[in-house]
């Protein structure tokens, strides 16, 4: 490594403040979806770090399975999405409130 | 050195643009770009296997996921409309909060003295070097042989809940399930604007 | 093992007339009666094994280390024994005829059952806490047989009464209980009495018997507990012959009798009960002349010899006392059998200004009454004679004129109002038709302030009537003791009666100053008062000439009584001002302020506070996809904080 590992961690924690307040603020869910994403990659590149600086695989496999589990989650979130919003003319997570009071 | 605050910057200006677009396919195209550089990324700490991966599976498969539900739920009349704003002022708290974690995490790394270890590692490009195919291989399927098994089953389910889920067809559960339309009770959404 | 039959027999018999009344019918009342009369010949069988000097004594079972329980039956158990079930089970047979064609009738038998199992516990038990059960049980005996006919409301009220003044009575005897367990340590009587004179000083002495006499008062109907016997008359008149009468109102005379070791060490105990007893038998005379019920005038006549007796017991004279007793239940017992009669007879009249002449149509009723009222003045010859003269003999030996005086002088006035009672019932033209005003009388239908009762013919079935001797015959049996039994202190046949409890009672350890004269000239006074106070009741209500004019008589008579008797010396207008108002003031203020406001308020804020709770969470479910973002976002926070906390700041833990 040419610079030490705390540049990485930090780009990561700056990565996953972005994704947070990405999720929050925007209402279009695929977006969030996508912001979801950036925190989970976020934390990949933390762990990738951590994976190089104590020399250990554990880190690489940890982030593999992330990617995975990413993977199947966003499937299902899309799929949730799809049938949410299929025919309704907003596609907007705020008129998703059925659970209100 | 370089290549670091190249893709560091390239990250996150990709992120920023991903959060803020307007429509969803300038997102997908700006998590594209950020995940390109994160494989740039990987490659720097030298784990190569993990960077491939990142493209084939995140980008490759996941944003054309994306892609596709964007392209299906863009078959309205006018895709993309938003109701109105009911949490208006909901970006201050949710800056502070964003704001806070990254001064915890910061500090945390910074506080938390880690020297590098001196990895006895291969040229990169050697078969076990660290981070290549078969070092990540043995990993796998050795030592963490119960989460890749366990992962694979993750998967299974996933694939299974989606079918579920979106799948109006009656080729899976063998029974005739007629296109529904939201009635009174059917949707989550609430219907503000009549059809 | 006879002596758990005795006891618990009577138990039996109520529990399985109250739970299969309406099967039985009428067989409730024989199933009664014979279980009684079970008890009695038990106790005969018992006789001997009673009389051996430690009596008998069964145990029953050790609670703790002290506290054992069993029965005893000794000579004064016996005694009160032979009088519970032997008169008891004459009562039940005659309430067989008097309660014939009631709706309640096994109900009846099924408490008179149960008083008699309470009132054997009493007697039975070797121990006090026993004596406390069975104290209460029949004072709930009591409040279920006096409330019998529930609903009437003077009834209930009257039973009410009872029951509360009793319970101020108990816990007079509860306390003197607590001192006795603490400092003795043990419930047996044997313990007690043992130990007792090491164990108590004489003020810790004097405040037991204070706790017990206070009981006595209550339970005895003496003053100032005693405005509830005379209202105990609203219960059907067998109940009045068995409780009121007979045994548990006496069960005051036992208590003392049976801690007669302690009252024999407190002289200061003695006198107050001596006096308490002779004021009520005094006060309770004299309220006798003005009652014009029939049974209050028993009732009161009760409450004086009762009076006598508690007075006996109280000098010291404990088998003088306890020999009052014996023959006070056979004339009482006769004398309300007999009003009994009358009052059945009557269609439940038991107004004696609307009697009269009833010698001629119910000639065997007048003879009973005959013999009980010879009996209670104190006629030479029958039992009341023998046992009154012992207890007020028995004051002036043991130095206490006063009290002797007040025994004369009672003596004279029960004659005076018990001839008063004979002469205006039996003698004279029968006044059942006349109106009612012209004998004085404002309220019919409350003629003498208990209220006429009995049974209310829409109460009786339609039936046939038992017959007649089933009340008869049991009052005729009881003429026999009446009459004779007085005869087992007559010094002439060796006087069995005193040998019978020689030794028994401790002797009271005080000088014994000479009487002023012998008792032979004693009883020439008694006698001679006794005449006097005939001789006024004659000329009051006897003579010829007055019953010609009996009705204008009776009339002047009632209208002219002085409101101090009339109220009962104002005893119950005291209690309803000093106790019964404020109580029911006191009520209806927690009725009206602490209900609602404050214990209703109570819940209500509860509920109310619960409400406000869940709309504050409520206000959380928005509903907002992005709010729940929020919270969970402000969660990663945390957790990332702490382990910053954890890692950074205080050396990294693993």
């Amino acid at each position: 490594m040419s610079i030490g590992p705390e540049y990485y961690v930090v780009l990561s924690a700056v990565l996953f403040s972005i994704g947070v307040v990405g999720v929050i603020a925007r209402r279009n869910p695929l977006i969030m979806l996508m912001s979801i994403e950036l925190l989970f990659n976020a934390a990949n590149l933390a762990l990738v770090t951590y994976a190089r600086v104590w020399a250990n695989d554990a880190g690489h496999v940890f982030a593999f399975l992330v990617i995975t589990v990413a993977a199947a989650e966003a499937a299902i979130g899309l799929a949730i999405v799809a049938v949410t919003f299929r025919r309704t003319p907003f596609v907007d997570v705020d008129e998703v409130s059925a659970l209100k009071g | 050195m370089i290549a670091f605050w190249i893709l560091a910057v390239l990250m996150v200006a990709s992120a920023v643009f991903t959060v803020s677009a307007k429509k969803p396919v300038y997102s997908v195209i700006g998590l594209l770009a950020n995940f390109v550089c994160l494989a740039g990324m990987y490659l720097e700490l030298q784990a190569e296997f993990l960077a491939v991966i990142q493209i084939v599976v995140y980008s490759g498969a996941i944003l054309i996921l994306f892609v596709f539900v964007i392209a299906l739920l863009s078959s309205g009349v006018r895709p993309f409309d938003v109701g109105p704003d009911r949490a208006p002022r909901i970006m201050i708290p949710a800056t502070i909060l964003a704001g806070l974690t990254l001064i915890a995490i910061t500090v945390t790394a910074l506080r938390t003295p880690s020297a590098v270890v001196h990895t006895p590692v291969g040229v990169t490009g050697d078969a076990n070097a660290f981070g290549s195919v078969g070092d990540f291989g043995v990993a796998l399927f050795t030592a963490n042989l119960l989460p890749f098994e366990v992962t694979a089953f993750i998967l299974m389910v996933a694939v299974i809940g989606v079918v579920l889920i979106a799948g109006d067809d009656d080729a899976v559960t063998g029974s005739r399930r007629k296109p529904r339309r939201p009635g009174k009770r059917e949707s989550i959404v609430k219907d503000t604007v009549a059809r | 093992m006879l002596l758990y039959f005795l006891w618990l027999l009577p138990l039996f018999g109520g529990v399985l007339l109250w739970a299969f009344g309406p099967q039985l019918k009428s067989w409730a009342g024989p199933i009664g009666a014979a279980l009684i009369g079970v008890g009695f010949v038990a106790t005969i069988v018992l006789w001997n094994d009673a009389t051996a000097p430690g009596g008998l004594h069964v145990g029953l079972v050790t609670w703790l280390p002290g506290w054992s329980f069993g029965l005893q039956l000794d000579r004064l158990s016996l005694i009160w024994s032979l009088i519970i079930t032997g008169v008891g089970f004459l009562i039940h047979v005659y309430s067989i005829g008097y309660m014939d064609g009631d709706r309640a009738f096994a109900r009846f038998f099924a408490y008179m059952n149960f008083f008699v199992f309470a009132m054997m516990t009493l007697v039975l038990s070797d121990n006090v806490i026993g004596l406390l059960v069975g104290w209460g049980l029949v004072g709930l005996a009591s409040y279920f047989l006096i409330g019998f006919w529930f609903e009437k409301p003077s009834a209930v009220a009257a039973a009410r009464k009872a029951f509360v003044m009793n319970v101020v009575g108990d816990v007079g005897i509860m306390f003197a209980v607590f001192i006795i367990v603490q400092r003795i340590g043990s419930i047996g009587y044997a313990d007690i009495f043992a130990h007792f004179g090491t164990a108590f000083g004489p003020q810790a002495l004097f405040l037991v018997c204070l706790g017990l006499f206070i009981g006595c008062a209550a339970k005895s109907a003496q003053i100032p507990l005693h405005t509830w016997l005379p209202d105990a008359m609203e219960g059907p008149t067998p109940v009045s012959a068995l409780i009121h009468a007979a045994t548990m109102v006496t069960a005051g005379v036992y208590l003392i009798a049976r801690f007669s070791p302690l009252w024999s060490a407190s002289a200061d105990a003695r006198e107050l009960v001596g006096a308490i007893g002779g004021l009520t038998a005094i006060a309770g005379a004299i309220l006798g002349c003005a009652q014009w019920d029939i049974k209050r005038i028993l009732a009161y006549s009760t409450m004086s010899q009762i009076g006598y007796m508690i007075m006996g017991v109280g000098i010291g004279a404990y088998d003088a006392g306890v020999f009052h007793f014996f023959t006070h239940a056979f004339f009482k017992a006769q004398l309300f059998l007999g009003a009994g009669i009358i009052i059945h007879a009557l269609a439940n009249e038991q107004d004696v200004r609307r009697m009269g002449g009833l010698r001629k149509q119910m000639p065997f009723a007048f003879v009973a009454m005959l013999v009980g009222v010879l009996a209670i003045s104190g006629v030479p010859g029958l039992s009341g004679f023998f046992s009154k003269d012992a207890v007020i003999y028995g004051a002036l030996e043991s130095g206490h004129p006063w009290l002797y005086a007040v025994g004369v002088v009672t003596a004279g006035i029960t004659a005076y109002y018990m001839f008063r009672l004979l002469f205006v019932t039996f003698f004279g033209a029968y006044r059942g038709n006349v109106d009612p005003s012209d004998l004085g009388i404002r309220h019919p239908e409350l003629a003498g302030t208990a209220s006429s009762s009995g049974h209310h013919p829409e109460e009786e079935e339609p039936h046939r009537h038992a017959p007649a001797w089933l009340m008869s015959v049991p009052v005729g049996i009881l003429i026999v003791p009446t009459i004779a039994i007085g005869w087992l202190d007559a010094a002439w046949v060796g006087a069995p009666w005193k040998q019978f409890f020689a030794g028994f009672f401790p002797r009271v350890n005080e000088a014994a100053t000479a009487a002023p004269f012998s008792e032979l000239v004693s009883t020439g006074l008694v006698l001679l008062v006794v005449a006097l106070g005939f001789a006024i009741a004659y000329a009051r209500y006897g003579a010829p000439a007055v019953q010609r004019d009996a009705v204008a008589r009776l009339r002047t008579e009632t209208v002219r009584m002085p409101a101090v008797l009339v109220n009962a010396y104002y005893f119950d207008a005291a209690y309803d001002a000093l106790l019964v108002r404020p109580a029911r003031a006191l009520g209806g203020w927690f009725d009206r302020f602490v209900d609602p406001h404050v214990i209703d308020a109570g819940v209500r804020e509860v509920a109310i506070s619960a409400q406000w709770l869940g709309h504050l969470f409520r206000s959380f479910q928005t509903g907002l996809v992005r709010a729940y973002a929020l919270s969970i976002a402000f969660g990663v926070l945390c957790v990332v904080a702490y382990y910053a906390y954890a890692f950074a700041f205080t050396g990294g833990g693993r």
